[in-house]
């Protein structure tokens, strides 16, 4: 009897557990591998054989990375990038039409709720992962915020709290976002960096694998350099309806 | 003393309390071990096959697992013969000294058990 799709599901939550306790990916590669082997020989379920996935991967003691030191290597260079970002976006507009940078502390308070929200991440990650649905209203929770923000944005001089010239604060936020884009993409380059699952025996489990070398390369790339490339299609933009 | 009367006291290896196992199955696991290298479901069949019941792979491999950290089995990875691979655990030095030493402790402490458990045995009566 197989049990392709329970164990499809068993598995995915399985890794997706064994990555929230921080264990390394060559540890679950050959984990899972264990399990694998062991339901091919007795052919019963992976439920059945090993019970609950999140149990299953508690009880198992894997060594694992310090608990928070993704807090170090992950949020805090995102976080910074947040920051560097949401305060370009506020001052591309001012300087596309040449204004001072306008700013109330309702629409402060308002613009830094986003980053108050990747702050707390640690509180709230594990249980996120979990239940995918929680980040609908966290995402909507942070436009909204942006949104607000926008609209209570004082329009005169008068009304604003701090009115100071926004190309400083463009060019300066934009080369922390380019610095912090290079130093993710080195950090990433080097080797081991990646903790990618790797099985013990060659051609195994190719289904569970993200895809092949060079797509995760581009993709983790990218993605390193999202911010930078949000930056200069706000610029556009800010040029294009001013 | 006899052979156990099995239709009074029915030895069915699935029902030895949880607790035993739990107890002892560090040092069968060991013991499994001791003849060579074997791997999840041999260790499972070895036990089986000796009474002790069928064991879930959500028992034994976090003591293996246990074990491998703690040095007293190593693990190798063999690739199948149009079978999966399989991950061979085979005992260390020190898993074969930690074998030896939890052995005789068990022995010893079967053997105070059964004595202690004799109907016959003289029972000493404490007075406050």
């Amino acid at each position: 009897m197989t049990h392709d799709n329970t164990d499809k599901k068993w598995f995915k939550e399985f890794i997706i557990e064994l990555r929230l306790r921080q264990v390394r990916g060559q540890a679950i590669g050959d984990t899972v591998a264990s399990a694998r082997e062991l339901l091919a020989d007795t052919g019963r379920s992976a439920e059945d054989t090993f019970g609950a996935a999140r149990d299953y991967a508690a009880v198992l003691e894997l060594p694992a990375a310090p608990k928070y030191e993704w807090v170090r290597t992950s949020l805090w260079p995102t976080l910074l990038s947040l920051i560097a970002f949401l305060l370009f976006s506020q001052v591309a507009p001012a300087w596309a039409k040449s204004e001072l940078l306008l700013v109330s502390p309702t629409q402060l308070a308002l613009a830094a709720a986003p980053v108050l929200v990747v702050a707390l991440m640690p509180l709230y990650l594990t249980l996120a992962i979990r239940h995918v649905w929680l980040f609908i209203p966290i995402v909507a929770f942070c436009a909204a915020s942006g949104i607000f923000s926008a609209l209570v944005a004082p329009t005169t001089a008068d009304d604003a709290w701090l009115a100071i010239s926004p190309l400083p604060l463009l060019v300066g936020s934009f080369a922390a976002l380019v610095a912090l884009s290079i130093l993710s993409t080195v950090r990433s380059r080097r080797p081991g960096a990646s903790d990618d699952i790797v099985y013990p025996l060659p051609d195994e489990h190719t289904s569970d694998k993200g895809g092949s070398g060079f797509g995760t390369t581009v993709f983790t790339i990218v993605t390193n350099w999202l911010f930078p490339l949000f930056a200069l299609v706000i610029v556009a933009l800010s040029i294009a309806v001013r | 003393m006899g052979i156990p009367n099995h239709d009074a006291h029915p030895l069915d290896p699935a029902e030895w309390p949880s607790d035993w196992l739990r107890a002892t199955l560090g040092f069968l696991a060991l013991r499994a071990l001791a003849d060579g290298p074997s791997y999840g479901y041999a260790i499972i069949a070895d036990l089986q096959e000796h009474g002790f019941g069928t064991l879930k792979g959500g028992t034994l491999y976090p003591l293996l697992t246990r074990y491998e950290a703690a040095g007293l089995v190593s693990a190798e990875w063999r690739a199948g013969d149009g079978g999966p691979g399989r991950k061979y655990f085979a005992l260390t030095a020190s898993g074969r000294a930690e074998l030896t030493q939890l052995a005789e402790s068990w022995q010893l402490f079967t053997t105070i058990s059964t004595h202690y458990l004799k109907p016959e045995r003289a029972t000493k009566k404490v007075t406050p």
